[in-house]
C-alpha cells in the first residue's frame, strides 16, 4: 500500500465500516498511515487525517492519530490558517488540547497552542505581565467549570438574595473577559456550566431558587447575556445533556486526573471547541446540498411519480423523511443556504416540490436548483459557482454511497458525510459534524436566502435590459457608507471572517479586534450597506484603513460578492477620495495578498486607476492613488443617503 | 490465554506510547518505558479500559503506576477482572 489512491481507499473503507467493524478497519488504517510516515508521504498523511478526524473518534484512536499530525509538523506545506490559542482554566486540559489540535488541523488551521497551569486561569488573566499575555494569544478558551462559580446561594436565600448573588457572579466573569480583553484584544470562548447529574433535591431541585442546579442554569442565562461580541459562550452544557448526564462524568478520572468529563466524551468536546475556532476562521461550511430520491424523500419520483414517493404524515418513513425536510428548512431560516444536486428530469424534480402536499421544503427555499443527468461532482462545481462561494463551503448529502464516494474522490474539499442507511438518523449523522458553526447569529444570517433570491430575480432584469448600464441604472441602488458601530460590529466581523474572494489582504479581523479599532483614532472603518428596487441587500461590505501622516492605506477591503459588478467599489472609493481631500492625505494605498481565492480582485486596484508601486514582497503587490485636485470621481450608479 | 493477552496488551502500549518498537515484559515497570509519566499513564488506562472492556476502580488507577508494579500485575489485574 504505498500510493495515495489506496491511503483514499483505506479512509473509506474506515468511513463507511460497519461499526462492529471499525476497530479492525481503524487498526489497518493506523498501519498504513505509519508506514506512510515512514517513507515521508507526508502530503499523502495530511489528506487522510482530514478525512478521518471526526467527532465521533473514540479517545484512544483521536490521540493516535494526533502523533501523526505532529509528525507532519514543518513537514507539510502549512496552511494558509493560522491561530495562536491559549488555553487555561480549572480542570486538566493536557488530554483536551491534543485534540483541539488535531480537528483544527482537519479543519485546514495550524494551531500554535499555549496551555496554562493548572488552576490558575484567574491568575493568568489579572497579571499583566503573566505568561498567557507574553504569548500574545488571538484566541483564548476559558476551560472552566462549575465549581469555578465563586459565588453560592444556600438553600434558604429568598430570591432576592440569590438574585444579588448571580448579579456577583456575572459581574467578576465579565471583568475578567474585559481586562484580558484589554490585554489581549482577542477573542474569547467561554464555557458555560454543566448541571451535575446528582440532585440533592431530587425532583424539586430546579424549583428551589437557591439550588446549585437552578443557580447552575441562572448563571448560563445571565453568561448568555451579558456576553459581549467578543465572548463566544460555549456551550458545553448542551454538549453534556446530549451524551447523558451519567454518561458524561466519570468521577474517577475527575479525582485522578481532574479531566473535565469521561474521556468517552473529550473527541466530541475538543470538536466544539475546534469548530468555533474554524468558524472564526471563516472555515465554517456556508451550503447544505441535497440529492432527492431516497434523501428528501423515500423512492424515486422518475420511476414513481410525485404521487407515488413516500413523504408524509402516512407512513413512519414518509413521516421521518419530513422530519428531515424540517431540520434542513430550520438551518435555511438561520442563514444556511439550501441546493438541491440529483440526477433527476428537471421537471420530475421540481414538480414534487410544487405539488406535493407534504413537502416541507419549497422551491423558495432552494438556492440553488440542479436536476440533471450530469455527474454530481461537476454539478457541485456549478452550484458552488452560482452561488459565488467556494467548493470547500459545501456540505453534500446523499444517501446513495457511490455518489459520496465519487465527490470524496473528485472534491475532497467538499464535506461529504457519511449517511445512515436509515433516514430517522439523517438529522444527528450531520448535525454532529457542526457544519455551520458560527460566532455569531446576525438578523442578516436570517435573511440570506431571500438575499440569493432577490439576486436571481435581478439576473433576469438583467437578460432584459439592454445594456448593462440601463440595467444598473434601473436597479435604483441607494447605499449608506459610515463607520463601524456597535450595532454593525458583529456584522462587520463576520463579513471579515467569511468573505474569500473579494477580500484583498484575508486579514480575519475578531469583533475583539475591531472593537479596539473604533476606539483609535488612527483606524477608519466603513461598512456600505445597499438597497434597490429589489429589496435590501443588507451590509456588504467593509473597509478598514489606517491614517498615516502622508496616505490613507486600505488594510482590509471585503465585500459580499452577491454584488459584484454593481460599482460598490466605485462608490467607495469616491467616498475616501473626499476623506483624504479633507484630511488633506493626498494618497491612497491599497494592497493585495493572493490566496487561492482571491483571484477575483486581482486587478481591483488597477480597475480603480491605482498605479503599481514596487517594494512588495512575494506575490503581494502595492498600489497607489495620488488624489489631485483635478482627480475625476469613478462611475457608480449608487446614489448615496446620507445618515450614516 | 496469557500470552495472547500480553500480545494485546503490546499493541496497546505501542499505540499509547507512540513506539512500534516496544516488547513487552510481565518484569517491567514505568521506569523501563520510556513516556510513562501521568498523563501518559491515564491514556493507558482509558485505552485498556476500551480494549477490555474492564473498569478499574479510582485506587487501582493509581496504584498501578505506584513503586514496584510490574505490567505482569496489570495483565493479572485485567485478566481477573475479565473473568469476573
Amino acid at each position: 500500500m504505498q500510493s495515495s489512491t489506496s491511503l483514499t481507499a483505506v479512509a473509506e473503507v474506515f468511513l463507511c465500516a460497519a461499526e462492529a467493524q471499525k476497530q479492525e478497519k481503524l487498526a489497518a488504517l493506523l498501519r498504513d498511515l505509519r508506514s506512510a510516515l515512514a517513507i515521508g508521504r507526508y502530503d499523502d498523511v495530511a489528506a487522510l487525517l482530514k478525512r478521518v478526524a471526526l467527532p465521533t473518534l473514540d479517545y484512544t484512536t483521536a490521540q493516535g492519530l494526533h502523533r501523526a499530525r505532529n509528525e507532519l509538523r514543518g513537514k507539510v506545506l502549512s496552511s494558509p490558517q493560522r491561530i495562536r490559542l491559549a488555553v487555561t482554566g480549572s480542570f486538566t486540559t493536557k488530554q483536551l488540547v491534543p485534540l483541539i489540535d488535531l480537528y483544527l488541523f482537519a479543519a485546514g488551521v495550524d494551531a500554535e497552542v499555549f496551555e496554562g497551569d493548572y488552576g490558575l486561569f484567574r491568575q493568568d488573566i489579572l497579571d499583566p505581565r503573566s505568561d498567557l499575555y507574553n504569548f500574545a494569544p488571538q484566541v483564548i478558551f476559558l476551560a472552566t467549570g462549575w465549581r469555578d462559580l465563586a459565588h453560592r446561594p444556600v438553600l434558604s436565600h429568598a430570591p432576592f438574595e440569590v438574585a444579588n448573588v448571580i448579579a456577583a457572579e456575572q459581574s467578576d466573569w465579565c471583568r475578567l473577559w474585559q481586562l484580558a480583553h484589554q490585554e489581549t484584544g482577542c477573542q474569547i470562548i467561554q464555557n458555560n456550566f454543566v448541571l451535575p447529574a446528582c440532585r440533592p433535591l431530587a425532583n424539586h431541585e430546579m424549583r428551589q431558587s437557591g439550588s446549585l442546579s437552578r443557580y447552575i442554569a441562572s448563571m448560563n442565562e445571565s453568561l448568555a447575556v451579558a456576553a459581549p461580541p467578543f465572548v463566544t459562550i460555549h456551550d458545553v452544557e448542551h454538549l453534556a445533556a446530549c451524551w447523558g448526564r451519567w454518561k458524561w462524568d466519570d468521577p474517577r478520572f475527575v479525582h485522578q486526573a481532574k479531566l473535565p468529563c469521561s474521556p468517552e466524551c473529550l473527541p466530541d468536546y475538543a470538536h466544539s471547541i475546534a469548530s468555533i475556532i474554524a468558524a472564526q476562521l471563516g472555515l465554517a461550511k456556508k451550503c447544505l446540498v441535497l440529492d432527492l430520491d431516497n434523501t428528501l424523500w423515500g423512492g424515486v419520483v422518475g420511476d414513481d411519480g410525485w404521487g407515488g414517493i413516500r413523504l408524509g404524515q402516512t407512513d413512519p418513513e414518509g413521516e421521518a423523511f419530513m422530519a428531515f425536510q424540517q431540520y434542513a428548512k430550520s438551518l435555511r431560516h438561520r442563514g444556511v443556504l439550501l441546493a438541491v444536486c440529483s440526477k433527476n428530469d428537471e421537471n420530475n424534480a421540481r414538480e414534487v416540490f410544487e405539488k406535493h402536499s407534504e413537502m416541507v421544503l419549497r422551491l423558495d427555499d432552494i438556492a440553488c436548483f440542479m436536476a440533471n443527468w450530469d455527474d454530481k461532482a461537476t454539478n457541485l462545481r456549478r452550484i458552488a459557482q452560482e452561488l459565488n462561494i467556494g467548493t470547500n463551503s459545501l456540505v453534500f448529502v446523499d444517501d446513495n454511497p457511490a455518489e459520496r464516494a465519487l465527490v470524496r474522490q473528485l472534491l475532497p474539499e467538499v464535506a461529504v458525510p457519511e449517511m445512515p442507511s436509515d433516514v430517522a438518523d439523517y438529522i444527528q449523522a450531520i448535525d454532529r459534524h457542526r457544519y455551520f458553526q458560527t460566532l455569531s447569529i446576525e438578523s442578516e444570517d436570517l435573511r440570506r436566502t431571500e438575499y440569493y433570491r432577490a439576486d436571481a430575480i435581478r439576473r433576469d432584469a438583467q437578460t432584459s435590459a439592454a445594456g448593462i448600464e440601463e440595467f444598473l441604472v434601473s436597479l435604483d441602488m441607494v447605499a449608506q457608507i459610515g463607520p463601524v458601530t456597535n450595532d454593525t460590529l458583529s456584522r462587520s466581523a463576520q463579513l471579515i471572517q467569511r468573505s474569500n474572494q473579494f477580500n484583498l489582504t484575508t486579514r480575519r479581523r475578531t469583533p475583539a479586534e475591531l472593537a479596539a479599532m473604533l476606539q483609535d483614532e488612527s483606524w477608519i472603518t466603513r461598512t456600505v450597506t445597499l438597497s434597490d428596487r429589489f429589496g435590501d441587500n443588507g451590509l456588504i461590505s467593509v473597509i478598514l484603513a489606517r491614517v498615516c501622516p502622508d496616505a490613507l492605506e486600505i488594510d482590509t477591503w471585503v465585500m459580499s460578492c452577491r454584488v459584484l459588478k454593481r460599482t460598490v467599489q466605485q462608490f467607495v472609493l469616491n467616498h475616501f477620495c473626499d476623506l483624504v481631500r479633507q484630511r488633506g492625505l493626498g494618497r491612497i494605498r491599497g494592497e493585495y495578498i493572493p490566496t487561492a481565492k482571491n483571484g477575483l480582485v486581482r486587478e481591483h486596484y488597477a480597475s480603480l486607476g491605482f498605479a503599481p508601486v514596487a517594494g512588495a514582497d512575494g506575490e503581494r503587490t502595492l498600489w497607489d492613488l495620488v488624489i489631485t485636485d483635478s482627480w475625476q470621481e469613478a462611475t457608480t450608479y449608487i446614489r448615496k443617503e446620507t445618515n450614516a | 490465554m496469557r500470552d495472547r493477552l500480553r500480545h494485546e496488551m503490546e499493541e496497546i502500549f505501542r499505540n499509547v506510547f507512540g513506539d512500534q518498537q516496544l516488547v513487552l515484559r510481565d518484569d517491567m515497570t514505568a521506569n523501563d518505558v520510556e513516556g510513562w509519566d501521568s498523563l501518559a499513564h491515564i491514556n493507558l488506562m482509558i485505552a485498556v479500559e476500551k480494549r477490555f472492556g474492564v473498569r478499574f476502580a479510582t485506587a487501582e488507577i493509581s496504584r498501578l503506576k505506584g513503586d514496584g508494579q510490574t505490567v505482569g500485575r496489570l495483565l493479572d489485574l485485567v485478566e481477573q477482572k475479565k473473568r469476573a
